[in-house]
């Protein structure tokens, strides 16, 4: 039935009564695609406003600014046009020096909310001085103090990837700098996204959640449950290899990777359904799971790769 | 009147740098130093892992160069190991390898370096600045931000290419010993053939343009921050058995001449570094222990020299050496040259594509000796990457880094500045309270301080911050 027959045969109003629109698939890729949908309608609308966002780059390899990069649908271009102001971010922003940090210390100095991302994890050693953040007045800044003073006034605190989330790589042993996560200096809730790099969706999608809905639903150790849910090797294409008892004895093969060192039974993350950037792969894709959105990582899942079994 | 001026951080690249300049009464740039401020220890934290885990754990110094670390622990390791991998495996490594100089020239030239030159648009609070010398006349100024936006989908598209076989981009899995982990396929190479086509359209269509607009515009930065002007390469997308050299080989230009390259004659120094141990060492000797109470040492920047002399590395060295861009040595020509290798990545990437046998597998199951010891030496995004490992008991008992932000931003040496410290020295600022030409000078070079791993301690505590009022 073409579309000018429906128009012909009944009022609209009549129509709209008569429509049953099928279930809305509730896999968490779509309700994460309703939500962001929902977000900007009511941006667009007025019926919330740009809120400020922080992202604060501790010590660690800035991957995670550079993923958020890589997001599609929502983009970074789509954050900062109709999600929030990025006030600070050392990787993109254009002031330098005092200037850069002018904008931290004139939010600070204000009555503005604003959300705190941070990325890396805060390094102890010397006082924090392992790692700067800039010199404000001449004065170092160090990531523990930043962290410290901005954690304490936002709104909602995300840590951004491993390094965030319990010290991750930085704080691999024997840990010269000291680097714990940020929940380690900051007594009060902080919404944790592990991962090495964090997904720009389970960034995008839980920043997403606190402007429409709120603090999105958590688990007991402050994961959303939206993302975090499930254990990769339940939903791993390779699982019926694994009932089989087929496994790969070298990388390459299309076999379960378990007996090579696949960290994929241990790891509680959305990475086989969701998959990188745009979809295209996924690290199974390519070789074993290392474990790097699990807590511990990297030496509680070391080693990444095992011959031995 | 002598002006000291500090900044800190300089925004805009990949970690944690401070900048201390001091200028004489004419405005001229009398003394620098460049100093990394940030500190992880990634050598150490390699002694007593699994070899293998290298490959993964050390693309964790560097989020957006996080590919050149596989690359160069892969290669490592082969030495250690005695494999010599097939030329089908270095032909998806470097694939997988290429895409990252893609992304991340792509995201240097228009997210780091532009706005140096360009005003951006200021809808967010990062983009609000002060800068005022900003020379590009109305239209042409908005055409170029426009292509600030228009290139994050295309930096995003490299890394997606990298992905199609490397798995996911940060910090890949495809890269292994051997070359790669798993096979390419038919309708991967095709994605990929298709990814690369757009990449290139951008490139030829916008930014190859939009850098000699910069170029015209800006042409006094045609003389100025040259440095040293030695220049080295280690070689990439080269010594293929049947393909020869698509980029370049290794390779010295120092005083006007050009050289062989010694691998034997890299070394590193302390002189004015926060470590104790041997002063000057080859790269296998020894892992100096760091000492913060040193006197006379102004940071945790290693010196890396050739034959005792700074080098410059990166895009602009391997262009002059491959002898595809001699124009100069400047600020200016150093931007030019990273935007033209873009465009010979994507030729080389799409060569190798064409050589690439589909569900080729490479992989066995790789033993490790009892001990060994390896180095592998490739140039990357940024210029000249060692990794150097020794193994004993089957694990790691030692390694060695030398990224090519620590050759470009390395600490002084008794009789030598470094590169980039040099390339500031005698530069004229024209506004001491906003010197946007120290800034330009250094992302010139691409700093990424994730991978230089350095610290620097002022003499004094942090003090506390009363911001709140």
């Amino acid at each position: 039935m073409d579309s000018e027959h429906i128009n012909t045969s009944w009022e609209v109003g009549e129509l709209k009564d008569q429509i049953i629109l099928p279930p809305e698939p509730i896999t968490n890729e779509a309700i994460a695609k309703r939500l962001y949908e929902q977000a900007n309608i009511k941006l667009q609308s007025g019926e919330i406003k740009r809120p400020k966002l922080v992202w604060l780059e501790l010590n660690g390899c800035s991957g995670n600014i550079i993923s958020l990069l890589n997001g599609d649908n929502p983009s970074f271009e789509y954050m900062i046009s109709s999600m929030v102001d990025l006030v600070y971010s050392n990787s993109l922003m254009i002031p330098e020096g005092e200037k850069a940090l002018d904008k931290l210390m004139d939010l600070l100095k204000s009555d503005e909310s604003f959300i705190l991302a941070v990325e890396g994890a805060v390094s102890l050693k010397n006082n924090g001085m392992y790692q700067l953040v800039g010199s404000y007045k001449g004065q170092p800044l160090t990531g523990l103090q930043a962290a410290k003073m901005l954690g304490a006034k936002a709104t909602h605190v995300i840590a951004v990837g491993a390094c965030a989330v319990d010290g991750g790589p930085s704080a691999a042993k024997p840990n010269l700098s000291q680097s714990v996560g940020l929940q380690d200096v900051l007594d009060r809730r902080i919404i944790k996204l592990p991962g090495c790099p964090c997904h720009p969706d389970w960034f995008l999608g839980t920043l997403s959640h606190i402007l429409v809905h709120g603090e999105p639903a958590l688990d007991k150790r402050d994961r959303p449950l939206l993302f975090y849910s499930t254990l990769i090797h339940d939903r791993c294409p390779r699982l019926d290899y694994f009932h089989k008892g087929i496994f790969s004895k070298t990388l390459g093969e299309p076999y379960c990777l378990f007996k090579l060192g696949c960290r994929g039974p241990v790891t509680r993350v959305d990475c086989p359904t969701r998959r990188w950037n745009d979809d295209v792969n996924w690290p199974i894709g390519a070789s074993t799971c290392i474990g790097c959105s699990q807590f511990g990582f990297p030496d509680q899942m070391a080693p990444f790769i095992s011959y031995d079994t | 009147m002598v002006k000291r001026i500090m900044i800190n951080p300089i925004t805009r690249m990949s970690g944690f740098m401070e900048l201390d300049v001091i200028v004489d009464d004419e405005g001229r740039v009398t003394e620098a130093k460049t100093k990394g401020t940030m500190f992880r220890g990634f050598e150490q934290m390699m002694v007593g892992r699994s070899p293998f885990d290298a490959i993964y754990l050390t693309q964790r110094i560097c989020g957006i160069c996080s590919t050149a670390h596989s690359v160069g622990a892969s290669m490592a390791l082969e030495d250690a190991l005695g494999v010599i991998p097939t030329e089908q495996g270095r032909y998806l490594r470097d694939i997988i390898h290429g895409c990252e100089f893609l992304q991340n020239h792509i995201r240097h030239f228009y997210q780091y370096g532009l706005p140096d030159f360009v005003r951006i648009p200021n809808n967010n609070t990062i983009y609000a600045t002060k800068q005022t010398d900003y020379r590009l006349p109305n239209q042409v100024n908005d055409v170029l931000a426009t292509h600030y936006y228009d290139s994050l989908p295309i930096s995003r598209l490299g890394h997606e290419l990298l992905a199609v076989f490397g798995g996911k981009a940060p910090h890949n899995h495809g890269i292994f010993v051997g070359g790669y982990s798993t096979p390419a396929t038919v309708d991967k190479l095709v994605k990929a053939k298709s990814i690369l086509q757009q990449i290139a359209a951008f490139v030829i269509e916008k930014m190859i343009p939009d850098v000699y607009v910069l170029a015209k515009y800006y042409s006094d930065y045609y003389h100025i921050g040259a440095g040293p002007r030695n220049l080295m390469t280690f070689g990439v997308f080269n010594d293929y058995t049947e393909l020869g050299t698509l980029y370049v080989g290794s390779g010295i230009y120092q005083e006007g001449k050009f050289q062989a390259f010694d691998r034997e004659k890299i070394t590193e120094h302390l002189d004015h570094s926060w470590y104790t141990g041997q002063s000057s060492y080859r790269p296998f000797d020894t892992m100096p222990e760091p000492d913060m109470d040193k006197p006379n040492a102004y940071s945790w920047v290693k010196a890396p020299r050739y034959d005792d002399h700074p080098f410059e590395v990166g895009p602009l060295a391997r262009l002059w050496i491959s002898g595809e861009y001699r124009n100069g040595i400047s600020t200016m020509d150093r931007i030019i040259a990273r935007t033209l290798e873009v465009n010979k990545i994507i030729d080389v990437i799409t060569r190798l594509l064409d050589q690439i046998i589909p569900d080729t597998m490479v992989q066995e199951r790789w033993q490790v000796p009892e001990t060994s010891q390896g180095a592998g030496l490739v140039d990357t995004t940024r210029g000249a990457l060692g990794h150097w490992l020794k193994i004993d008991k089957k694990q790691l008992s030692f390694y060695q880094i030398i990224t090519p932000s620590a050759w470009d931003f390395s600490a002084s040496t008794t009789d030598c500045k470094g590169t980039a410290e040099q390339s500031l020295i005698g530069t004229t600022i024209a506004d001491p309270d906003n010197p946007v030409e120290l800034g330009r000078i250094l992302r010139s070079f691409d700093p990424c301080m994730s991978c230089a791993t350095h610290v620097y301690r002022p003499g004094h505590e942090p003090r506390t911050f009363q911001v709140f009022g």
